[in-house]
């Protein structure tokens, strides 16, 4: 090998080591000798709504438009009944071009349960025919459940021990159709009222309306033919057409506090004024939202109801826009049932909203999950109430790095 | 070729070490750097006052023989110590390059350069616990910075007298620290943070320099340098003024016989003029440098002087930025190199390694630099 050939020779090995080497530069370091500017320090800070400025506003969402019925024995929450009321059925059934009379052999009312407390057995549900006429937005508890009586006992439903959410019906057959019979004359309506009980205080969600999981009545009927001399089998299905829930004992929210959820729901608006040195410098790694129930949190311990936040594109009071579809802006989290501890969101992401975009309001809307549609209904301090106190909005944040210079 | 291969295997040894990116630049303006050719780089940096394609004296670049262009390429590997602990770090870097020549016809050469001043280079992690909301927190703290100053050289040189050559050059500093503050937390609850800022500096300095053969085989040269101030800004305001040293250099070379050359130089920097301007920026402070260099080079054929010579050397400095207060850094080192030229001259390599050793207190910092260079001389 020539000393030319050497030399490309050594040439390519030492370029190869000095460009194909991957850089690294991290090391250890001590302080205060190698960090300029020292360490960045982190602060923490809490505030308070503006006096006055967190409301609660109810009236959102109704209970016969939530997204699921509520039904319940003895539970400390309240005593809740389901209603249905159900398409009109025809009076006869379509052979041909032909309407025909007909003849009902069974029927079939099944419901969704949506859930249950899953650590209790032997959850029944009791099915009364009540007048259609009763079953509308104005229904009350004890407009419902007077009709509650032994004659008007359509049929219980045992909810198998196994069964967490599903279907679960009842048929009836023989002499028992009669009790969902319909006026022959003139398109007849079904409506019924929903009843459990439990061995011990329990409660359920039933499918509804507004999610398409609303109850179904079914009618095997069978259409006498004499032209042709047959018979034909025929299924008249009717859908819910309404649906609502009563409750023994209704909410009634306390203008001095903030009250989330209930029927007709309610929603909070939280108001706050972030301090100018966070606002327009501070860095925040954490933001929580601290809110103190009035009482324990009651409800169904095995469902329990979302607190939600988002953020608002204004505030117009009540009726403020709030984020509807960036997930970054929508927290939520589970409310413990049967506790008074300090409930915590972590807003973060929302308050960095507020730094980054001034015209964004300082506020967070709070609503609870399903709204309109849960045992509980918790309550919490305002700044218009001394005890307890008012909801806190707890800020850590750092300051500025303070780069050396150099 | 046995010593060429020696010196391939040189470049693959394991290694650890530093040459620019370094501990010992997070304070001030950083580490500063050296405008060696890799050929004076082999040497320590030795030769640097009478090489002509280095940037340490103006005057040298009137003993380019002709248009000639550089570039210098060099990866450091190396071992760093403090109380925090050891880290095996390595980088790439392209410390110089330059461009000049004679003007045919004329006593003069002109040429320009571009090399580091300060390097700035680092990335430093600590870890740290925090109380936060009453509850204990580990975080993760990295202060990284990238760039430094470069300094853009236009020079020229006179050759006054048959054996003297006087030379001047107008230095433009320049250059940027990107700086980064990350900090992480342990508890995913709180956000990591990320905070930079940008430092920019600006400023322009003077050098003279020359060279003087005072027998057969003895040369002396001389600089002089003021580099002025440097103008600091922050994120585009400005922030302040800090003092550029002066710096005063002598060096000698001697030609001991055919096969062998010597040269050693000496250079203090008045860096404590930028002391009290540091620390009005919230800095360490800085104190005054010197730096020795001894080498030689040994030709394997006296004819041709220029194939496959070994370079040696060995150097001592003192670094103006201070970690620990009231203890000055300081750094030596020995080197080995050599370089070939082909195409009648027109163009050459250059290989050296060197080992570096710097430490001040409980910091220090070993480890190994390859360097190559090529020349050019259309």
């Amino acid at each position: 090998m020539s000393r030319g050939w050497g030399w490309l020779a050594a040439f390519v090995v030492l370029a190869s080591v000095t460009t194909a080497c991957q850089e690294e530069l991290t090391a250890p370091a001590v302080c205060p000798e190698l960090c300029p500017g020292g360490n960045a320090r982190v602060f923490d800070t809490v505030l308070t709504p503006l006096p006055g400025a967190d409301s609660s506003y109810t009236g959102y969402v109704p209970r016969h438009r939530a997204g699921s019925m509520l039904v319940s024995n003895g539970l400390p929450a309240g005593d809740a009944r389901a209603v249905y009321r159900f398409q009109a059925r025809r009076d006869s059934a379509p052979v041909g071009d032909s309407a025909r009379p007909y003849v009902v052999d069974s029927a079939q009312i099944s419901l969704n349960l949506i859930r249950r407390d899953t650590l209790l057995d032997g959850l029944n549900l009791y099915l009364y025919r009540i007048d259609p006429a009763t079953a509308d937005s104005e229904a009350t508890f004890a407009s419902i459940t007077s009709q509650f009586v032994p004659g008007a006992l359509i049929d219980s439903i045992h909810v198998p021990d196994t069964l967490n959410s599903g279907l679960v019906r009842t048929v009836l057959r023989g002499a028992d159709v009669a009790k969902v019979a319909l006026p022959v004359e003139g398109d007849g309506v079904l409506a019924i009222g929903v009843a459990m009980s439990a061995p011990e205080p329990s409660g359920a969600r039933l499918g509804a309306l507004l999610a398409q999981s609303g109850a179904t009545f079914i009618s095997y009927v069978t259409v006498d033919t004499p032209d042709t001399g047959t018979i034909r089998n025929q299924t008249l299905s009717a859908q819910t057409t309404f649906n609502t829930y009563v409750l023994a004992a209704p909410q009634r929210p306390d203008p001095n506090l903030l009250t989330v959820g209930g029927e007709p729901s309610s929603r909070a608006l939280l108001r706050f004024d972030v301090p100018p040195p966070i606002e327009d410098s501070g860095t925040i790694v954490r933001a929580t939202l601290e809110l103190i129930p009035a009482a324990p949190v009651i409800g169904l311990r095995t469902d329990p109801p979302l607190l939600e936040a988002r953020s608002l594109f204004a505030d117009l009071g009540a009726k403020s826009p709030v984020v509807t579809t960036d997930p970054r802006f929508i927290i939520s989290d589970t409310i413990s049932v049967g506790g008074a501890d300090t409930v915590r969101l972590d807003v973060t992401a929302i308050v960095q909203l507020w730094q980054a975009v001034d015209e964004r309001p300082e506020a967070i809307f709070l609503s609870l999950l399903p709204e309109a549609a849960s045992f509980s209904r918790p309550v919490f301090g305002s700044t218009r109430s001394a005890t307890p106190g008012p909801a806190r909005l707890r800020i850590t944040y750092l300051k500025p790095f303070s780069f050396e210079t150099p | 070729m046995r010593r060429l291969l020696l010196l391939a295997l040189l470049t693959l040894a394991p290694a650890t070490v530093a040459a620019q990116a370094s501990q010992f630049g997070v304070r001030g303006l950083g580490v500063p750097g050296r405008p060696l050719s890799t050929r004076a780089a082999g040497s320590s940096g030795a030769f640097a006052m009478f090489d002509a394609e280095s940037g340490l004296n103006p005057a040298t670049i009137g003993g380019l023989p002709a248009m000639t262009a550089t570039f210098n390429s060099s990866a450091s590997f190396r071992t760093v110590e403090n109380p925090a602990g050891s880290a095996s770090l390595r980088s790439t870097r392209f410390p110089y390059v330059s461009f000049g020549g004679p003007a045919r016809g004329t006593p003069f050469a002109v040429g320009v350069s571009y090399s580091t001043y300060t390097n700035r280079d680092f990335s430093n992690a600590t870890l740290d616990t925090l109380e936060l909301r009453d509850v204990l927190i580990p975080v993760f703290d990295t202060l990284s910075s990238r760039g430094g100053m470069s300094d853009l050289r236009i020079a020229g040189s006179f050759k006054a007298r048959e054996r003297s050559v006087i030379g001047g050059s107008f230095h433009i500093l320049t250059g940027s620290n990107r700086m980064e503050q990350h900090r992480t937390f342990t508890d995913n609850q709180y956000r990591p943070v990320e905070q930079s800022t940008e430092l920019s500096f600006a400023g322009v300095g003077v050098s003279l320099g020359a060279v003087h053969q005072l027998g057969r085989s003895l040369w002396v040269a001389a600089i002089a340098r003021s580099d002025g101030g440097a103008s600091v800004e922050r994120d585009s305001a400005p922030v302040g003024d800090i003092d550029l040293p002066y710096s005063l250099g002598l060096g000698l070379r001697w030609k001991a016989g055919a096969r062998l050359d010597l040269a050693a130089h000496g250079i203090f920097r008045t860096w404590s003029g930028a002391n009290s301007d540091l620390l009005a920026l919230g800095g360490s402070g800085s104190d005054n440098t010197v730096e020795v260099a001894f080498g030689g080079e040994f030709a394997n054929d006296p004819r041709r002087p220029n194939r496959a010579p070994i370079r040696f050397g060995v150097y001592y400095a003192t670094l103006p930025f201070l970690l620990p207060p009231g203890l000055q850094p300081e750094e030596y080192g020995a080197s080995l190199g050599s370089g070939v030229r082909f195409a009648q001259d027109r163009g050459s390599l250059d290989l050296a390694v060197g080992y570096l050793s710097r430490s001040t207190g409980d910091f220090e910092e070993r480890g190994f630099t390859l360097s190559f260079g090529v020349a050019v001389r259309p």
